[in-house]
């Protein structure tokens, strides 16, 4: 009996922890999960660290992705890359403590403004080809030169 | 950048070098290398036009030779343009081609192939010094370095004054009068390093010693004098039965 | 026997098939023999050849190959490279076989111990001077001398001396030489002064030192010298622009056509990753022999530059822009659709295949359009193009072996058709033949007797009353031709007449079989006879007087038409491969595919039917042009009854039945026919002279599109003008 409690206990505590229906809808549609803990931090774009150490080792920290990153809007297109570095290690366990107890250190080469992988989009890196053009095409002259 | 060009012309000096022992003794000659570069006396533009005279004797020569082979006169045409002109200049085997009708590479085919046509500039005085076997066993190379000291000049040189060039060659034919030089279409043998002396002082005077051997004989009978047909020959009706 | 032929026949045929030796076949062998043939033996394998016979001849008769480096079929013999010494029994010692005339009864011992040994004698001699650089020299797996070695030589070298060097020269930007390599064969200096006719080449010095060049600073400048690069047995002469690109075996081979001239060469195009390696001449007796000129060898860089990739369209602009097929091919369609009749009009170029010509001509056909024209002028007045025989080389090019006068007009062979003029050059050398000109006075690699090049010495000839009329009369095998680029002119009807009577009246008075052709058209362009197969029409006057609102150019790159010619909203749709005059006048590009990227069948000068074949893909999105065509013409709602290459060959067999004929000349002869209607042509010759547009060296290199467009060809023109040492690249090896 105490366990269907349980249950029915986690169940409202879900559901209430997601904001309601609505917001529980949303994350079930998002994240495909509906799993509530404490909120380790937020990062400056808005990603939110959760950790529950109920949950098995591998599933017990979790991030809950901003809706829109970088001028890109990610309500339902999510990266792994939206992490930045600092949360990165907490989030992979490389370490337990979170930026927020321990700031990282200051270096020059850490970005200001984390930037989101760009493969697949029209900005991502082309290696140039170093290969000899095996044909070379006619460029119309440019129109009134003569 | 300065370092390689400067190794890189070292390197091309050596190599020349290395070519150079494998030279054979018609390159090392007057004759030079087979292929033709431009120099100040010897370019097509370097004047050459045959003599009335000469022009005359080319006709006849081109006159030996049947209609449409005139070809055939490349070689006696090619001589007497370098007795024209002391060698032969690329317009001198331009113009020989010119007057022949053919091609001017024919001619370089055959003023290439021959060591007596001269491609570069010679002195007054051509000296052929044999020093083939024969003519070396009886000391040619005493007369080459007489040569050598009496002019100034190596193998291969002109003096400055362009009167001489010394060219080494190969046998010239006269082994029974060896050591033996040519000079010019003189022929002088049984030389000795004194004789050498002579002719060239007699040469720089400007007079032409008689051509010939120098130790007396008349042509290339014995040196030693005649060991057979030493006998006044028998006379008629030697050996004849006496009854007849 | 004697009474019943036919079943003796049929006897000795059955007897024949068996293979059994019966009597009919000794009755044979002594009939030959009594027809002066001489009986030798080839490794006790019995032979009847003619007397005078060399050895190696006799030998190739029963198919054994002899080794050789310096003996060619098509140059004199030279016998120095000794790598064809056999034994022959009871000789003293090993004879050269390819200066050695045979002798009745001689046993030719083609692998005994003596010739094997006589074989790897020579060879080593030939390798103690020959660089071991295989590895990084061109001819490497198409080399003779390593063929040979392998075949022929011994396993191990005894020579422990210096190797000889000789300096590389040279001889301009087509031809790369390593002379170190050079074996002394001479084959190159043979083809220098009996083939090409230019007496650059030579050897010079002697003895160890003996080298192969020019002896001064000189190009060899001859429009037929790549042929050395094949001549060649070894890499002492490799080509310079394919120098170190790839090797044989890399390389898939195509065999095609060449169409950067009327002759219609036959050709290997080599290929390797859909890119073309080189350009190599493939044997064809009756049209190059085994010979190739410079700009088909050399001018395959050309495919490679300047091409069409993708469509292209004007915007509003006036900038061509790239754009797909879809949106040209609607574009096109549409222009099609608006016009009727002559307001559409198409000019064929020079380079297309009949089949693209016969779709260009349905399709506009079918638009109730007959204005489709050649750039080539062809006078129409008389009988025009009506009758085939007044446009084409009817001699054929092996037609020039066997006359014995030949008067050329208006042309410069040697520049317009290299390989006719070798041909003429061939029967000049050795056939006796008299050639004379009227036209301007061009170095022709042969002598001839130039008449004049003004257009009176050609009525005079007509007329009879020139002294060259007597040459004429005792010709026995009189040959006239009329270059096409005389026929450009304003007169050229008038031309045209004056060489038609000329080649009447020579035929009457030689006296000279039915079958012999006097009068022939030396053509300049590739697809001239086929077009005017086709029934277009040659020369653009018909759209210069009435100029349409749609205008397709298909190919057309000569500069024959300009914007200027035509009303200012006209609309000019240019198919091509690339981008030359024809594009830069656009308003549509449609990009075709060059000769190495199609099947296509090109008609030469002579009538031949030849085909290319695809070597490679066309660049980009660019298609075969029959096929841009046909896909133009279903959007424009006049589909084209064919959708394969066959079916289009079908209709091309409809039309004109010899396009599909391959390598067979339909005979064309109706000369008197077109001399009687030649008589109403009343026009009069002008007096300008008769001067063809190619007369040095320097205008042979770039003529069409692919010419201009290459780069090696832009390299001759410099070297032709400015000296060899102006395009001399600093050389690797």
């Amino acid at each position: 009996m105490a366990e269907y409690a349980n249950v029915v206990r986690r169940a409202v505590g879900q559901l209430g922890g997601h904001g309601g229906v609505k917001g529980f809808l949303l994350q079930l549609f998002r994240v495909n999960d509906i799993k509530t803990g404490a909120l380790v931090g937020v990062d400056k774009y808005g990603n939110k660290y959760y950790e529950d150490n109920r949950n098995f080792f591998g599933r017990h920290r979790w991030v809950i992705y901003t809706t829109e990153m970088n001028g890109k809007k990610t309500l339902w297109e999510v990266d792994g890359s939206m992490v930045p570095a600092e949360w990165h290690r907490w989030l992979h366990c490389m370490t337990d403590n979170p930026p927020t107890t321990h700031p990282p250190e200051p270096k020059k080469f850490l970005a200001q403004v984390h930037q989101i992988n760009l493969s697949g989009t029209s900005n991502c890196y082309v290696p140039y080809s170093t290969t000899r053009k095996k044909i070379h095409e006619w460029v119309p002259p440019k129109a009134g030169e003569k | 950048m300065f370092l390689s060009s400067t190794l890189r012309s070292a390197v091309s000096y050596a190599a020349r070098q290395v070519r150079s022992l494998h030279q054979t003794s018609a390159r090392a000659g007057a004759g030079g290398i087979f292929v033709h570069r431009d120099t100040p006396d010897n370019n097509p533009e370097t004047p050459f036009e045959f003599s009335p005279e000469n022009m005359k004797r080319v006709e006849a020569i081109i006159d030996n030779y049947p209609e449409g082979h005139k070809a055939a006169a490349t070689i006696p045409v090619l001589d007497l343009a370098q007795r024209q002109h002391g060698w032969l200049p690329i317009s001198a085997m331009n113009k020989v081609a010119e007057v022949l009708g053919i091609a001017p590479m024919r001619v370089y085919e055959v003023a290439t192939f021959y060591t007596m046509f001269l491609r570069q500039p010679v002195g007054k005085y051509h000296i052929q010094i044999c020093t083939t076997t024969p003519c070396m066993l009886c000391d040619s190379d005493s007369i080459l370095e007489a040569i050598q000291n009496k002019l100034g000049i190596k193998v291969g040189e002109t003096t400055p004054d362009k009167l001489f060039t010394l060219t080494e060659v190969e046998c010239l034919g006269a082994c029974v009068n060896a050591p033996m030089v040519q000079i010019n279409d003189n022929y002088y043998e049984d030389l000795k390093t004194s004789d050498m002396d002579q002719i060239i002082d007699e040469l720089t005077a400007g007079r032409v010693p008689p051509p010939g051997p120098r130790n007396g004989r008349f042509s290339c009978e014995p040196a030693g004098g005649l060991t057979s047909l030493t006998e006044p020959p028998p006379g008629p009706g030697f050996g004849v039965r006496a009854d007849l | 026997m004697l009474r019943l032929p036919a079943v003796s026949r049929a006897l000795a045929g059955a007897a024949h098939s068996k293979g059994s030796i019966s009597t009919t076949n000794n009755v044979w062998t002594s009939v030959r023999a009594s027809s002066n043939m001489v009986e030798v033996f080839v490794d006790g394998k019995p032979v009847m050849v003619e007397p005078g016979t060399t050895v190696l001849q006799a030998c190739a008769q029963v198919g054994v190959q002899i080794p050789r480096f310096c003996y060619h079929d098509r140059l004199s013999v030279a016998g120095n490279c000794r790598m064809c010494l056999v034994e022959i029994e009871r000789a003293p010692k090993p004879v050269a076989a390819c200066a050695m005339p045979v002798m009745k009864g001689w046993n030719i011992l083609t692998n005994s111990e003596k010739t094997r040994k006589a074989r790897e004698g020579v060879m080593e001699f030939l390798l103690s001077n020959h660089p071991l650089d295989c590895p990084i020299c061109d001819q490497g797996g198409e080399c003779d001398l390593q063929d040979q070695s392998m075949m022929f030589g011994a396993d191990r070298s005894r020579f422990t001396e210096d190797k000889r060097a000789v300096e590389d020269k040279n001889i301009g930007p087509l031809i790369k030489t390593i002379m170190t390599r050079c074996i002394h064969c001479t084959r190159c200096v043979r083809f220098a002064s009996e083939v090409a006719g230019v007496e650059d080449l030579g050897t010079t010095g002697r003895g160890n030192t003996m080298q192969i060049g020019t002896y001064v600073e000189k190009m060899f400048m001859s429009e037929l010298s790549g042929n050395v690069i094949d001549l060649c047995p070894v890499g002492a002469l490799t080509s310079k622009p394919y120098a170190f690109t790839s090797r044989p075996w890399e390389t898939r081979k195509t065999e095609s056509i060449d169409v950067l001239d009327a002759v219609g060469s036959n050709i290997v195009v080599s290929t390797r990753g859909g890119e073309v390696m080189r350009i190599l001449p493939r044997l064809n007796e009756d049209v190059n022999e085994e010979w190739i000129s410079d700009k088909t060898r050399f001018s395959y860089d050309g495919l490679k530059r300047q091409r069409l990739t993708q469509p292209m369209v004007k915007d509003a602009s006036g900038q061509l822009v790239a754009t797909s097929w879809e949106d040209v091919l609607t574009r096109v369609a549409g222009a099609l659709q608006g016009v009727q009749g002559s307001e559409v009009g198409a000019i064929a170029g020079g380079m297309v295949d009949a089949e693209a010509l016969v779709a260009l001509k349905d399709l506009l056909n079918r638009l109730d359009s007959e204005t489709l024209c050649t750039e080539e002028v062809f006078p129409m007045t008389g009988s025009g193009t009506d009758l085939r025989s007044n446009y084409l080389l009817n001699s054929r090019i092996t037609g020039i072996e066997e006359c014995d006068l030949l008067l050329l007009i208006g042309t410069n062979p040697r520049y317009e058709a290299p390989l006719f003029n070798s041909r003429v050059r061939k029967s000049w050398l050795h056939n006796e033949l008299e050639v004379a000109m009227v036209g301007h006075k061009v170095d022709l690699s042969y002598s001839y007797n130039h008449l004049g090049e003004t257009t009176q010495v050609l009525q005079e000839i007509a007329d009879g009353t020139h002294p060259f009329c007597k040459v004429l009369a005792q010709a026995k095998k009189p040959i006239v031709v009329v270059g096409s680029s005389s026929l450009q002119r304003d007169d050229g009807a008038a031309i045209l007449k004056a060489v038609s009577t000329i080649a009447q009246n020579s035929r009457a008075i030689s006296g000279v079989e039915e079958g012999w052709k006097v009068l022939n058209v030396l053509h300049r362009v590739a697809s001239q006879v086929a077009a005017l197969d086709l029934g277009y029409k040659p020369g653009v006057d018909a759209i210069r007087k009435n100029p349409p609102k749609v205008l397709f150019l298909l190919g057309a790159d000569a500069d024959c038409i300009t914007r200027a010619d035509l009303p200012k909203d006209s609309f000019i749709i240019y198919q091509g491969h690339h981008g030359d005059v024809g594009a830069l006048m656009a308003d549509v590009i449609m990009p075709g595919a060059a000769y190495t990227e199609k099947t296509g069948t090109y008609v030469n000068t002579e009538g031949r039917a030849q085909q290319t074949r695809v070597a490679v893909t066309a660049p980009g999105i660019a298609r075969e042009d029959w096929k841009i065509l046909r896909a133009i013409s279903e959007l424009a709602g006049v589909t084209l009854p064919y959708d394969t290459l066959d079916e289009v060959r079908r209709r091309l067999e409809e039309v004109s039945p010899n396009l599909v004929r391959y390598d067979d000349v339909e005979e064309a002869n109706y000369f008197k026919q077109a001399h009687e209607l030649s008589k109403a042509v009343n026009q009069s010759l002008l007096a300008a002279p008769i001067v063809p547009p190619q007369l040095t060296v320097k205008d042979f290199y770039m003529t069409d599109p692919i010419s201009r467009a290459s780069q090696t060809m832009a390299k001759c023109v410099k070297a032709v003008t400015e000296g060899a040492a102006a395009v001399d690249e600093p050389s690797i090896c």
